[in-house]
């Protein structure tokens, strides 16, 4: 519905993003992204009839790769830097599920 | 199944042959790599990488969908697809939602020599996701280590709409969709690495007016194994339907081991990627001399290379089935009938020792020593009679472990070309005549004058012949002569 959030729908967000809010925090961002999403309203005031939907302005063809393979010599650093590694291997929680996510 | 109702729609995913990965230049060629060697700031998502598209990537999905006879969208248009998996190293995979490369294709296939269509819904692009490593990391058991060598490699996913009947038909649309891959050169295709991976949804239902429900089947690691997780899985619903109960729609996984499947853990939520425009990467238009420049390379596909296999050749639809699945085979077979024009006896020998050998050798024809030219020379030898077919076939062995040629390998092991009879007893019966005075000599006693003789027949036939047969043909024709 445009121009409107739910409480629930913020809540949602949060979730998916994996943040967690208090009470207090959540009426303050569900205030915010009301007061955004009003604010963006304002364009539904255009009469937009004879245009279509745009993503991008423009339609040039943007640079593209060659498929050459180049190396890059900075992961023995990402490694060093990274929160939790081991040999080298980037180490997180385990991960319950044993099948490998796919797309 | 009397009486049954079943329904499939097919989800495959097939890497796509780049040297580079989707969107960086980070090399594709991670199979036995040290882990997180293949990578940069691009597919590791650290703040601030720019995505570029590789071109090749692009072109191999474009290609995929003008062989699946796809509309392609003119527009190029990637999204973020949002979710957290820690093998997801932005938290979201570059994909494609409303505007995917190609849309409404066609698939044909054939089961049982006769002609099925399988519609497709769409074919994208997407990058892959990094691997997760559960065991050996030689730290504590709580952890799971992440590589992010395979992370940021082309993929192209092919959806196809509920238009299978049967787990048969299912795994042979599978089979046909590999080899039309490879055909193109977009994908090796190769299930057990995991270059290709199948998600399957299926529902039964005991009327064929109703829709069952529709369960989703994942971690189907061959042909096979699809082929046995839809069987089992059209038998577990059909089983429920009888008892008077309902299968739940949900997903779940194929249980290689207990040959079941089983409904996934994790959370059922239901999905939601929050997809968007990846503001990253500008949508643009695919330019028309492109797409022309694409259409040029699409090679003639498996199912026309095998009527036109019937048809030119006068081969029967099983044989000429088996030929055209792999691309190269087809072309050995093609380039010695060049050579040997009789389709039949090349295709039989094809099919018999020529696969025989691949096999035990675990082989593609692609890496075996022995080309089509020689292999028509040893069927020129066999019609010529100068060898049995059952010589050839260890002759053939021979050169396939070798690569030696047919005369090589007779040489080598002493065999006669011309053990073909006959021809060596011309020549004997020649020599035999020309020489008189030997043949006296030995008839006399004189076996020194064997040798004479035996030497003679080796000088016509120049040192071809082998000297045992020669010695045993000259003893025959003697004696018979008295
Ligand atoms: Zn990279």
């Amino acid at each position: 519905m445009p121009g409107h959030v739910s409480l629930e729908e913020v809540r949602k967000i949060a979730q998916l993003a994996k943040l967690s809010f208090s009470e207090e925090e959540l009426t303050r961002f569900f205030q915010d992204i009301s007061d955004i999403i009003a604010h963006f309203e304002k364009l539904n005031e255009l009469d937009l009839e004879d245009v279509s939907p745009t993503s991008h302005i423009s339609w040039s063809q943007p640079p593209m790769n060659p498929d050459e393979p180049v190396d890059w010599q900075g992961s023995d650093l990402v490694l060093k830097h990274a929160p939790c590694a081991a040999g080298r291997y980037f180490i997180v929680p385990k991960v319950v599920e044993k099948e490998e996510k796919l797309s | 199944m009397e009486g049954v109702y079943v329904t499939i729609g097919l989800e495959v995913h097939c890497q796509l042959l780049t040297q580079a990965k989707m969107f960086c230049r980070c090399s594709t060629d991670y199979i036995g790599k040290t882990p997180n060697t293949l990578v940069c700031p691009v597919c590791m998502g650290l703040p601030g990488a720019l995505p570029v598209l590789n071109r090749k990537a692009l072109e191999l999905a474009i290609k995929t969908a003008l062989a699946l006879r796809c509309e392609i969208l003119p527009e190029v248009v990637f999204h973020r697809k949002n979710y957290f998996y820690p093998d997801l190293p932005k938290g979201y995979q570059i994909s494609q939602y409303d505007f995917p490369i190609g849309v409404r294709g066609v698939l044909e296939f054939a089961l049982e020599g006769e002609r099925r269509k399988v519609r497709i819904r769409r074919v994208h692009v997407e990058e892959d996701a990094g691997k997760l490593v559960h065991e050996g990391l030689g730290v504590e058991r709580n952890v799971s280590g992440v590589d992010f060598n395979r992370a940021g490699i082309p993929l192209v996913e092919i959806v196809t709409e509920p238009d299978l009947h049967s787990p048969e038909e299912a795994k042979e649309c599978l089979i046909m969709l590999r080899s039309i891959v490879r055909y193109l050169g977009v994908s090796d295709g190769n299930m057990e690495e995991g270059s290709l991976r199948c998600d399957a949804n299926v529902s039964v239902s005991l009327s064929p007016d109703t829709q069952g429900a529709k369960v989703e089947i994942k971690n189907m690691n061959s042909f096979r194994s699809v082929f046995r997780a839809l069987s089992y899985e059209v038998e577990r619903q059909a089983a429920l339907l009888r008892e008077g109960k309902f299968p739940v729609q949900e997903t779940r996984h194929w249980d290689e081991v207990r040959q079941v499947t089983v409904p996934s853990r994790g959370k059922e939520e239901a999905e939601d990627y929050r997809y968007f425009p990846d503001p990253d990467l500008l949508p643009f238009r695919i330019p028309q001399d492109m797409l022309e420049e694409i259409k040029a390379t699409i090679p003639e596909l498996p199912l026309q290379k095998k009527e036109r296999f019937m048809r030119e050749y006068e081969l029967a639809e099983p044989e000429a089935h088996i030929l055209v699945q792999d691309k190269d085979l087809a072309e050995f077979f093609e380039a010695c009938v060049r050579e040997f024009p009789a389709p039949r006896t090349v295709c039989n020998f094809v099919l018999t020792e020529v696969l025989k050998n691949l096999n035990a050798f675990n082989m593609t024809i692609r890496e075996s020593k022995v080309t089509p030219g020689m292999l028509a020379e040893l069927l020129r030898m066999v019609e010529r009679k100068e060898i049995g077919i059952s010589l050839a076939k260890g002759i053939f062995e021979e050169m396939f472990a070798t690569g030696m040629s047919a005369r090589e390998v007779m040489a080598k092991k002493g065999i006669s070309f011309l053990t073909s009879e006959r021809d060596l007893e011309k020549i004997v019966r020649q020599v035999i005549e020309e020489n008189p005075q030997s043949v006296a000599d030995y008839l006399g006693g004189k076996d020194k004058a064997l040798h004479f003789l035996i030497g003679q027949v080796m000088k016509v036939t120049k040192g071809q012949a082998n000297p045992e047969v020669v010695k045993n043909l000259l003893l025959r024709e003697l004696t018979s002569g008295e």
